[in-house]
């Protein structure tokens, strides 16, 4: 097939225009590369979460009881609104690794002698399924399992209830429920230090001493049921066997991470790429009106043979399309790539089968449709111009650029300067907008680079904080259930200890009007020491005896501020209910519950001298010797150090964080060259001529090339600052939309994110306009003058 | 031979191919040529004769295939880019049929961007005085006529008062009476400052402006003329 006239035309002029085709469509393709990718991994992780949730029946509620009779399942089985129920039984109990001397954590699960779970379903990654006859067979859980290269046929030395057994890993299992697993009382995944357990129902209820009787039970509930109503139920039907209080998935800490993840990747996508797709209308419009007006006359021309307004419109359409693909074409490449790569991070973290990027077709359907908008929203004002272009004024040499003389105040100014800077301080003020379009490209590549510059800035500072500020302690003793405070001097007397502080946590459910939250009450110590709040000057605000302390966004919640009264109802031992008065709120970055006084938290919940963990102050070398004792104290569920937590915290927030910064910092250069590119382009085609002529004046290759690049040069100073603020706000801004329920991510600054930031988008300029420079060393003097304008 | 009996220009043999092969075209076919100081030479010849080759070739826009291109004592054919470039700086003055100004620039800034680079300039004023600018200083090329622009691009050429003066076709795409104008901003400039100047045209009338004529046709000189008498340009009719 023979092509049209007009599109060989177009053809030619792209091979000849294939630098700057190649500056936009690497912008928009920064663009779209960051929306297949963000939201291709939303739609995979949700659609894997989702499809992993069903098909091993995720648990809509769970409550936990103290103990309660196996036939009370059967009621609860029959609750309007619940589809299926498993009742099972959990606990906490101690691993001794071999050549392992820190203690292990594990939640110890029941299974079912004869089935599957009916809720919360265990699947066998490896190994087989244990025996129902044979009480010492259990499975573990997967990232366990790789933490600690364990594989079936290895054997555990657990402490259960206070009494060791030997336990024999026949399989390794994963489970909707623990996509996630955390320790109690912790906030990240540990797998080298903690593991999920399954083992049969019957020897756990023996060990638990709960035989015949259940402690915690998981739902299913059926379509269109009301989760309030149905919790109501539940509650009330366990009250008197020491139910515990209902949740939902919202207070279950793995469902809870996926939620937030998801949240986050949302925002990503809906605020990151229109950035790169805006810059990217901003090029074209500047690069398609330059084409235009060189071919004004070919316009004329082919008006008067008689092609229409709309095949010129569509013609110069074509160059904005074409553009639009190349960029959506590569971006899907790159995004699919990222997307690949952020997959590969997620299955480290997450556990869920089947978790691979896998963006469908839609997302990569509107990634075209997004750029081509962008595309055509960029040569929309070209196109109309050409279109517009009456045929005999097109013929007719263009009017010649009209320079006027700068204000009075700038031309007073500009008299000190030679006549060559001259020419780039008129030019910069004769065309506006197009110096705006640069300025404004630079400083958002800037800004988008100083952001992301401050994510890892931020979480080592929430690290910094959390572990080195607010947490002292060198470990934390959790007991396995509420302890006399006696127990605090037998831990004062373990190896290395020097001080010890209590606490006091408990489930509590709070209500401030209509709104209820269920969240974690911790008692602690007036003038604590080794667990502080902070308020935002980093001093330490003191837990109160007369009222309740909040964090942020449990009073957020709760819609209460300080001065309000909420109602608080303890969840298990007599369930006292209390109205407090709100009189602080802090703002933790980590999760944040709610505080108070521990002694006046165990007069509210009528429970004097108890106590539920321990902070510890101790010698590091007495370490082993702790470690050795703890193993052998039944009342101790989990030992965990500062020091390991601040690890894993830190690998884990840091966890691919290297790779994005990579990517931001070629994403933003990308941007700043294309603009750059862009610009020094369309400057060196205006300017040939003068540029030629200053070279037949004498003018040396630097001497011209200075009037040249001094433009891009004037406008990447006052680009550079204006970046700077805007990268400042922009962090401020995307720092605050990226909070979660589980994070708050602070603005904190280092004039690094800054320099180093300025220096990478300053070099991304110099290094493009140097590029388009080159045309100096082969500016044609000759043809360029001997040619009309 | 002292420096003043130095002939501006002495060409031996010159000669300009373009491309290579069966598509090579032979631009220049051995020119010999002597140019004495303050000398008004007119280059007559029809397109492609090979005139504006010769005159980008002594400007130093463009470098001879082979030959001797001698300013004063320099052979211009082997000159470094660097050398040529201060040759341009400071001995040439172009002037061409389309002005090449510089837009955002005034015609006093015109001027100015050359005088700032030379070493003893006339001030930018004189040099726009001497064409018959000096009422129109502070316009800028968009606010001048054709015939106008083409002055300040004289005025720019002589300000730095330049050895040699090339003009090509500087009345080319003006009407008579402007013509005559930019003409005799050229004679003054060449009586005045002895500008040594080479001026292309089409026009055979004009060539009567000149001390000599050179006439080209296919890439040789097909005749060298003296007139008995410059005439002054207001006196041509064409």
């Amino acid at each position: 097939m023979r092509l049209a006239t007009l599109d060989r035309k177009l053809l030619r002029d792209l091979k000849r225009l294939k630098a700057q085709a190649i500056a936009v469509s690497a912008v928009l393709a920064c663009g779209v590369a960051l929306f297949v990718m963000a939201t291709g991994m939303y739609d995979s992780l949700e659609r894997a979460r989702d499809n992993y949730y069903d098909s091993a029946r995720m648990a809509d509620v769970a409550v936990s009881v103290v103990r309660a009779p196996d036939p009370v399942a059967n009621d609860l089985a029959e609750l309007p609104g619940v589809n299926a129920i498993e009742a099972r039984v959990t606990g906490i109990g101690l691993l001794d690794l071999a050549g392992k001397s820190d203690p292990v954590s594990a939640r110890l699960v029941s299974l079912p002698p004869d089935r599957h779970p009916r809720v919360n379903d265990v699947l066998l990654r490896a190994g087989r399924w244990p025996d129902p006859t044979r009480d010492n067979e259990v499975l573990i859980n997967e990232a366990f399992a790789e933490a600690n290269y364990l594989a079936p046929g290895a054997q555990l030395r657990a402490l259960i209830y206070g009494r060791y057994r030997e336990l024999d890993v026949v399989g390794i299992a994963s489970s909707p429920e623990f996509v996630f697993a955390v320790a109690p009382g912790g906030m990240l995944p540990e797998p080298e230090r903690f593991g999920v357990v399954w083992m049969g129902r019957e020897a756990l209820g023996r060990a638990f001493d709960v035989d015949g009787a259940f402690n915690e039970v998981t739902f299913r509930l059926g379509p269109g049921a009301d989760i309030r109503d149905t919790i109501f139920a539940i509650d009330e039907r366990l009250a008197r066997h020491g139910g515990r209080g209902a949740y939902g998935r919202d207070r279950m800490l793995s469902a809870q991470f996926l939620a937030d993840e998801l949240t986050s990747l949302r925002t990503m996508a809906s605020i990151l790429p229109p950035i790169f797709l805006l810059v990217a209308v901003f090029l074209l419009n500047v690069s398609l009106s330059r084409l235009v007006a060189t071919e004004r006359s070919n316009i004329g021309l082919l008006k008067s043979f008689g092609y229409g307004n709309l095949s010129i419109a569509l013609h110069y359409m074509k160059f904005a399309i074409v553009f639009a693909l190349l960029g959506a074409a590569i971006g899907v490449l790159v995004g699919r790539y990222l997307g690949g790569y952020m997959a590969s991070i997620y299955q480290k973290v997450y556990r869920i089968p089947e978790l691979a990027f896998d963006a469908k077709i839609n997302v990569y359907l509107w990634a075209v449709v997004v750029s081509l908008i962008a595309a055509l929203l960029g040569a929309a004002q070209a196109v109309l111009r050409a279109a517009r272009l009456p045929p005999a004024a097109a013929l007719a040499p263009p009017a010649p650029v009209g320079f006027s003389r700068l204000g009075q105040g700038i031309e007073n100014a500009a008299r000190n300067l030679d006549g060559k800077s001259r020419m780039v301080a008129r030019r910069i003020a004769r065309f506006p907008r197009r110096s705006a379009t640069t300025v404004v490209g630079v400083m958002l590549a800037l800004a988008l680079l100083i952001t992301s510059q401050h994510f890892p800035i931020s979480m080592n500072h929430i690290v910094d904080v959390t572990f080195g500020v607010a947490q002292r302690m060198d470990a934390t003793l959790t007991f396995a259930e509420t302890a006399d405070d006696k127990i605090l001097a037998e831990v004062g007397r373990l190896p290395g200890v020097f001080s010890v502080e209590p606490l006091r946590a408990t489930e509590v459910i709070f209500t401030a009007g209509s709104r209820t939250r269920r969240d974690t009450l911790m008692g602690l110590t007036e003038g604590a020491y080794l667990y502080r709040l902070l308020d935002q000057n980093m001093d330490a605000v003191d837990v109160r005896a007369d009222g309740i302390t909040l964090s942020q966004n449990v009073a957020n919640k709760l819609g209460v501020k300080i001065g309000d009264t909420v109602s608080v109802q303890a969840t298990d031992g007599h369930r006292a209910h209390a109205e407090m008065t709100v009189v602080a709120v802090v703002k933790p970055y980590l999760a944040g519950a709610a505080y108070m006084q521990l002694g006046a938290l165990s007069r509210a919940l009528r429970e004097p001298g108890r106590v539920s963990a321990a902070y510890v102050l101790m010698d590091s070398r007495e370490r082993d010797a702790l470690n050795r004792e703890v193993k052998e104290l039944p009342m101790i569920a989990g030992v965990s150090f500062l020091s390991n937590a601040s690890a894993s915290m830190r690998k884990m927030l840091n966890e691919g964080s290297g790779f994005f910064s990579y990517m931001f910092v070629v994403f933003s250069c990308l941007m700043a060259a294309g603009v750059a590119y862009s610009a020094a382009r369309v400057t060196f085609a205006e300017q040939e001529r003068d540029l030629a002529t200053l070279r037949v004046l004498g003018f040396s290759r630097r001497e011209v090339s200075y009037v040249l690049l001094a433009e891009i040069g004037a406008l990447l100073i006052v680009a550079l600052p204006a970046g700077a603020i805007l990268g400042a706000l922009l962090s401020r801004w995307l720092m605050a939309q990226f909070q979660t329920e589980l994070f708050t991510f602070p603005y904190i600054t280092e004039s690094s994110a800054y320099g180093r930031s300025a220096l990478f988008v300053a070099a991304a300029v110099v290094g493009a306009a140097l590029a388009v420079r080159r045309g100096v060393d082969r500016l044609d003097l000759v043809g360029v003058l001997k040619s009309r304008e | 031979m002292s420096r003043e009996e130095l002939p501006v220009f002495r060409l031996v043999d010159l000669r300009k191919i373009y491309g290579q092969g069966e598509a090579a075209v032979h631009a220049l076919r051995g020119v010999d040529l002597t140019v004495a100081e303050g000398e008004l030479l007119v280059l007559l010849g029809p397109s492609g004769s090979g005139k504006s080759t010769l005159l980008n070739v002594l400007g130093g826009l463009d470098r001879p295939s082979s030959g001797s291109c001698f300013f004063r004592e320099s052979d211009l054919a082997n000159a470094a880019d660097a050398e040529v470039t201060q040759y341009r700086r400071r001995h040439v003055g172009f002037v061409f049929q389309f002005y090449n100004l510089i837009a955002s620039l005034t015609a006093q800034e015109n001027v100015e961007l050359v005088t700032e680079v030379s070493t003893e300039p006339m001030p930018a004023s004189e040099a726009l005085e001497l064409v018959g600018l000096g009422k129109r200083l502070h316009h800028f090329p968009a606010q001048l006529s054709g015939g106008e622009q083409q002055r300040v691009a004289i005025a720019r050429a002589i300000a730095k008062r330049p050895t040699v003066l090339l003009c090509d076709e500087p009345t080319g795409a003006l009407d008579v009476a402007t013509g005559v104008h930019v003409l005799e901003a050229i004679v003054t400039a060449n009586n005045k400052l002895g500008t040594t100047t080479l001026l292309i045209t089409h026009n055979a009338d004009i060539a009567r402006i000149g001390d000599r004529v050179v006439r080209f046709a296919d890439g040789h000189i097909r005749s060298i003329e003296a007139n008995e008498r410059r005439i002054p340009p207001s006196e041509l009719h064409w």
